[in-house]
């Protein structure tokens, strides 16, 4: 074999490879191809099998140019697989499917239940109060007598009782706070108690057992534009700035004087009418009760020691179910206390 | 207390408008809670004549009538057989839904057209006859075709009801509401008839009041030749009107001052009672009575009776006697007006379920000094309505005469308590004009609240009076000063009790509230042991929540019941809630402890792609968050026992203890128990103690470890180990040697070769140095002895 014929085949597997790469259209018929060509029984070797062949003299050159071309196509098939690497990468990307399902960790939550009471909570910490807990079992001497409701006090009626022995029950009011905190401390005291209470009714609209949040503040010169003050930044972080706030007077036996707060109806927003229609919340008044409050009784203070003449203070309790049911729009009292988890879910 | 404005407007010339009147009485404390108009359906019945009647052609007892509604003459087919041409009869037009729910169309009956129905008093719910229809020129004159009942009646067009807060005795009546709008309106005040003709008999009745305490004052009129009958149409509307059913004219007087004056009164039958003479005294005990309800009732001590000379005619302020209540035959009259010891009353009237309009008033309390008046604007009624002779004179004893309470005033206290300038010339108009009698002085006034104002004791009281008034309403909103200490608070337990219910959260629970009682049943299910323990409710409202929960579970069985029933079989469960158990040493005589309950069940992870719903919660990812609870919260050295009892509702029932006390435990419920609450699947369960967290979580520290400057290097060992080996005691092998460059130790793999009562345990134990690199020789060498020690002290092997 002369040099001549030698190199023209070396530089003929350019054009063979090039046709031969032109037609792969995959990586395996790429691969099929590198065989073809450039594994140890491939094209090259063939040619390279003629290398001894040559006079001793040529093969210097011979062997450059084989090097030469082996490289050559070399490159020209990674130019290739690259291409192809690329078109794959694009076609991955191309069919990257991003609405999948994700694998989303258990979600929890807390009971809407807690939610107001943490809310409620912070509104009054940030104001300087502070949180308060008690027994749920109680002495009808802090449930009742020391927030002056004696015994057979028409004011009994109000609130029907569980009763554990003749002398304890479950607190039917968060108020037994009151007298505990007070008896505790010196004025001045600031605190808000949330927790559950309990009551011997059971309808569609009562539970027997619900949430209050009693506060009270007992200070020097303390109003009740204090008390009016304090509800209405209260209640409007929680409803609103919108929202109109109204004192009507009512009786507690352990406040004097003791109003009821009505707030602007939160679904119809006062109107009393949701399109066109009686607004089912408020029954057309327009108002919605929210909480009971008053200026603390001086028969309190005398229980607690606490002299009426230098120190005066107020008291509100809220029905945390109640806020609940208005914030949330929430129709069914008993809902809560069914804890099915499509209920619980919706307080992400 | 049902208020009708047409009785209002006896007392004062009210001509306002309702829904005003209504705002008022809200705004001062009286709450209206409706404005109704019970008589809304009579709007369209109104006065008929008859002017043509004959048989119905088809029918024997059908009339064809020709009635003239002022409007135009309407063909009515009417049924009833006292139908006569010429009466006045309320027609109900075409579109009128009767209370009965009966609504009037155009109908043909039996051929005839009719436009309209006669009805009957009862049919209208304005009387009792049903016999035929209402034939109203009988009892009404002045009648005008075609107006409509309610004016032609002098019906009420609304009745408020409002709602008295148990201070305001004094507004159980219409004069005590009419009080009140006479000051928000500034009307005058006018009191009804009260004269009384009396014969020259005098009234020869003995009282004697053998109980002082129970009754304070005791009157009693007598009244002989009384002609029992209905009473006439406009009592009888008043009463129904405010809700009570007229009975005869005698007893509806009674209720009528009751419900005019606020006082309760009582009638007896004379001719049923013994003697001349009423006794008022305590019953005996266990003496048995039959109250005019025909009911058997056994008495205390404490109940007051109102004897004639020889036995009880009436239990005192609850209810009268049948062996001497009025009846058809009844002609003299023995009238009651008393006033007894609220407490006496309200205690009978609770213990026996006995709650009456009038037990409700001497409750809270009567006017003492409106009494006589009350008795005898009864007397003027019944000798209008009965014809009775009125003897002379009023049998009476009066043991507690009332006694005026003088009242220390300030007015500068007014704006103290309030928060708002109020002038005292206001204050002392509005004491005035709520029958307050005033003397001032430069600095304290004397304040004399009136006889029906019971509730007016203290200076706040009066404070109260004048805001209420004035209208807390205008109180305006100012911010108080909260005086703080500079005492750094500890972190309290309502934040470290957020803070659980947070991690809860985070770790993907949902919480759940539970009531705190549960069925007696469920805690039998769940455990007898601790039955001593238990804290039971006295009067619960079913047996269903009869006793309060002495663990969570009992609670959260019911919303995994609930759940279940509504396909949500996947739970991951949290709730923070009290326990109860009976202490003897605690105030309240019970023992709450706060504690947290976890409950895991149905899928790990998810049912559906990427997930696989065959892959169920176990123990380990209860245990999984138990753990994590405790390294959020400080709690360290954590050990996890076993516990064998076969009485326990968990198996199997882990106890954790951290650094040897138990802060709770978890297992698996019990199939039998999970069955009976129709949760037919592994339930995870644990219940930690908080309070014990609480204190581990006070004692944490964040305290800042070096970080390694030199790597480290792994080592791997497996053991084979029988079945029963736990894996604490290889760690604890492990840990004895205490191996100052071994870092760590974790399972990489635990395999249960086929056939085989064994287990293979893979271990990687982690190995640094803090000032080297550590060289292979120096580690194997340690290793070796480990695998080694562990051969040794434990029956395992090498694979």
């Amino acid at each position: 074999m002369s040099l001549t014929t030698f190199l023209a085949e070396l530089d003929g597997l350019i054009q063979e490879l090039e046709k031969d790469l032109d037609k792969a259209s995959s990586i395996s018929q790429l691969e099929e191809v590198r065989i073809r060509y450039l594994s140890r029984k491939g094209r090259l070797a063939e040619v390279m099998k003629g290398l001894p062949k040559l006079a001793p003299e040529e093969r210097p050159e011979a062997g450059r140019k084989a090097n030469e071309i082996k490289e050559k196509l070399s490159s020209l098939w990674e130019a290739k697989k690259r291409f192809f690497e690329q078109k794959e990468k694009e076609e991955r990307l191309r069919d990257f499917d991003p609405t999948l399902p994700g694998r989303i960790p258990p979600v929890g939550t807390l009971h809407p239940i807690t939610l107001v009471i943490e809310e409620v909570s912070a509104i009054f910490t940030s104001l300087g109060f502070e949180v308060v807990l008690g027994p749920e079992v109680e002495t009808d001497f802090y449930n009742f007598e020391a927030l002056n409701i004696p015994p057979e006090h028409p004011a009994r009626d109000m609130q029907d009782s569980l009763y554990i022995t003749d002398k304890t029950l479950l607190r039917t009011h968060t108020s037994p706070l009151q007298v505990r905190t007070m008896l505790a401390k010196k004025p001045p005291v600031a605190a808000i108690a949330p927790g559950k209470v309990y009551r011997r009714d059971s309808d569609l609209t009562h539970s027997p057992m619900f949430h209050q949040i009693e506060g009270f503040l007992v200070d020097k010169k303390v109003t009740m534009a204090d008390l009016r003050g304090t509800l209405t930044l209260f209640l409007h972080r929680v409803f609103g700035s919108e929202t109109r706030v109204r004192f009507r007077p009512s009786f507690f036996p352990f406040t004097e004087p003791s109003a009821e707060v009505d707030i602007s109806c939160v679904m119809c927003g006062g109107k009393g009418k949701v399109a066109g229609k009686t607004c089912r919340v408020c029954k057309e008044t327009g108002w919605v009760e929210i909480l009971g409050c008053g200026m603390i009784d001086p028969a309190v203070f005398k229980m607690v020691n606490y002299d009426p003449e230098e120190y005066s203070g107020f008291a509100f309790g809220l029905g945390v179910e109640r806020i609940a049911m208005l914030k949330y729009s929430i129709g069914d009292l008993r809902i809560f206390f069914d804890n099915n988890l499509r209920f619980l879910k919706q307080f992400v | 207390m049902l208020l009708s404005l047409n009785w209002l407007k006896d007392f004062v010339p009210f001509a306002g408008d309702v829904e005003d009147l209504a705002h008022r009485l809200t705004m001062v404390g009286l709450e209206v809670e409706e404005i109704a108009s019970p008589f809304a359906y009579l709007e369209t019945v109104v006065v008929g004549k008859v002017v043509e009647c004959k048989p119905h052609p088809k029918s024997d007892h059908l009339s064809l009538c020709k009635v003239d509604v002022g409007t135009e003459v309407l063909p009515i087919v009417c049924g009833a057989p006292n139908v006569a041409q010429d009466q006045l009869v309320p027609v109900a037009l075409i579109g009128t839904t009767l209370p009965s729910g009966l609504t009037i169309k155009k109908a043909k009956l039996r051929g005839e057209l009719s436009v309209g129905m006669i009805c009957s008093a009862q049919e209208l719910e304005l009387g009792e006859d049903s016999s035929g229809i209402w034939v109203l020129n009988q009892e009404f004159s002045n009648l005008k075709v075609g107006d409509n009942l309610i004016d032609a009646l002098g019906l009420d067009r609304y009745v408020l009801d409002i709602g008295i807060t148990p201070n305001r005795a004094d507004c159980l009546s219409v004069l005590g509401l009419a009080r009140e709008v006479a000051v928000l309106y500034s009307l005058p005040l006018q009191l009804p008839c009260v004269e009384v003709k009396e014969s020259t008999e005098e009234i020869d009745y003995e009282i004697e009041i053998k109980a002082p305490e129970d009754c304070y004052l005791y009157q009693a009129r007598l009244l002989t030749d009384c002609t029992l009958k209905e009473s006439p149409a406009w009592l009888r509307f008043r009463l129904l009107t405010s809700g009570i059913r007229p009975i005869n004219n005698i007893v509806d007087v009674t209720n009528y001052v009751m419900l005019e004056l606020g006082q309760p009164l009582h009638s007896f039958d004379r001719k049923l009672l013994a003697g001349k003479k009423i006794q008022v005294d305590l019953a005996r005990e266990g003496q048995e009575f039959t109250t005019l309800d025909g009911k058997k009732r056994k008495l205390l001590r404490s109940d007051l009776l109102i004897w004639d000379a020889e036995k009880p005619v009436a239990l005192a302020g609850v209810m009268g006697g049948e062996n001497s209540e009025i009846n058809e035959n009844s002609t003299e009259v023995l009238l009651e007006c008393a006033v007894f010891n609220p407490v006496t009353i309200r205690k009978t009237a609770r213990r026996l379920g006995l709650s009456s309009e009038s037990s409700y008033r001497f409750e809270r309390g009567i006017d003492q000094l409106l009494s006589p008046f009350a008795l005898e604007r009864a007397t003027h009624l019944l000798q209008q309505l009965t014809q009775a002779r009125v003897l002379r004179g009023v049998a009476r004893k009066e043991t507690k005469p009332y006694k005026e309470r003088i009242i220390t005033f300030r007015s500068g206290k007014v704006s103290e308590l309030l928060g708002i300038e109020i002038s005292e010339e206001f204050c002392s108009k509005t004491l005035e004009s709520l029958g307050c009698g005033l003397q001032p002085g430069a600095e304290k006034w004397l304040v004399t609240p009136p006889s029906y104002r019971q509730d007016l004791e203290r200076e706040v009281d009066l404070i109260e009076e004048v805001g209420r008034i004035y209208g807390l309403d205008r109180i305006p909103a100012t911010l108080p000063k909260v005086s703080k200490s500079l005492k750094v608070e500890k972190e309290d337990w309502f934040q470290f009790l957020s803070k659980i219910k947070h991690w809860a959260k985070g770790v993907g629970l949902n919480e759940a509230i539970n009531y705190s009682f549960v069925a007696e049943e469920t805690l039998d299910l769940l455990q007898k042991e601790d039955k001593e323990q238990r804290v039971y409710i006295l009067n619960p409202l079913s047996e269903e929540q009869n006793v309060l929960r002495t663990n969570l579970l009992a609670g959260i069985l019911n919303t995994v019941r609930v759940n279940f029933g509504r396909e949500n079989r996947d739970l991951r469960l949290f709730e923070v809630a009290k326990t109860f158990f009976l202490d003897k040493e605690q105030e309240t005589l019970c023992r709450e402890e706060h504690r947290l309950a976890l409950l895991l069940t149905g899928s790990r992870e998810g049912n559906f792609w990427p997930y696989s719903a065959d892959k169920k919660v176990d123990y380990l990812d209860l245990k999984g968050l138990v753990e994590h609870l405790a390294q959020v919260f400080g709690c360290q050295d954590l050990e996890f026992r076993l516990v064998e009892n076969k009485d326990f509702y968990l198996k199997p029932w882990v106890k954790v203890f951290q650094q040897g006390e138990e802060i709770g435990f978890l297992g698996l419920v019990e199939e039998e128990i999970a069955d009976r609450f129709e949760a037919n699947q592994e339930l995870w369960y644990a219940d930690l103690n908080l309070e014990k967290i609480f204190a581990c979580y006070q004692q944490k520290r964040y305290s800042f470890q070096e970080l390694p400057k030199f790597p480290g290097t792994t080592r791997d060992i497996t053991l084979v180990c029988p079945l029963s080996l736990k894996l604490v005691e290889v760690l604890e092998v492990i840990s004895e040697l205490k191996v100052a460059l071994l870092e760590e130790v974790r399972v990489i793999d635990i395999f249960y070769p086929q056939g085989k009562a064994e287990k293979n345990v893979t271990l990687r134990l982690f190995y640094r140095s803090k000032d080297k690199s550590l060289k292979d020789k120096e580690v194997n060498k340690i290793h070796d002895k480990i695998g080694k020690t562990l051969l040794d002290k434990l029956d395992v092997r090498f694979p």
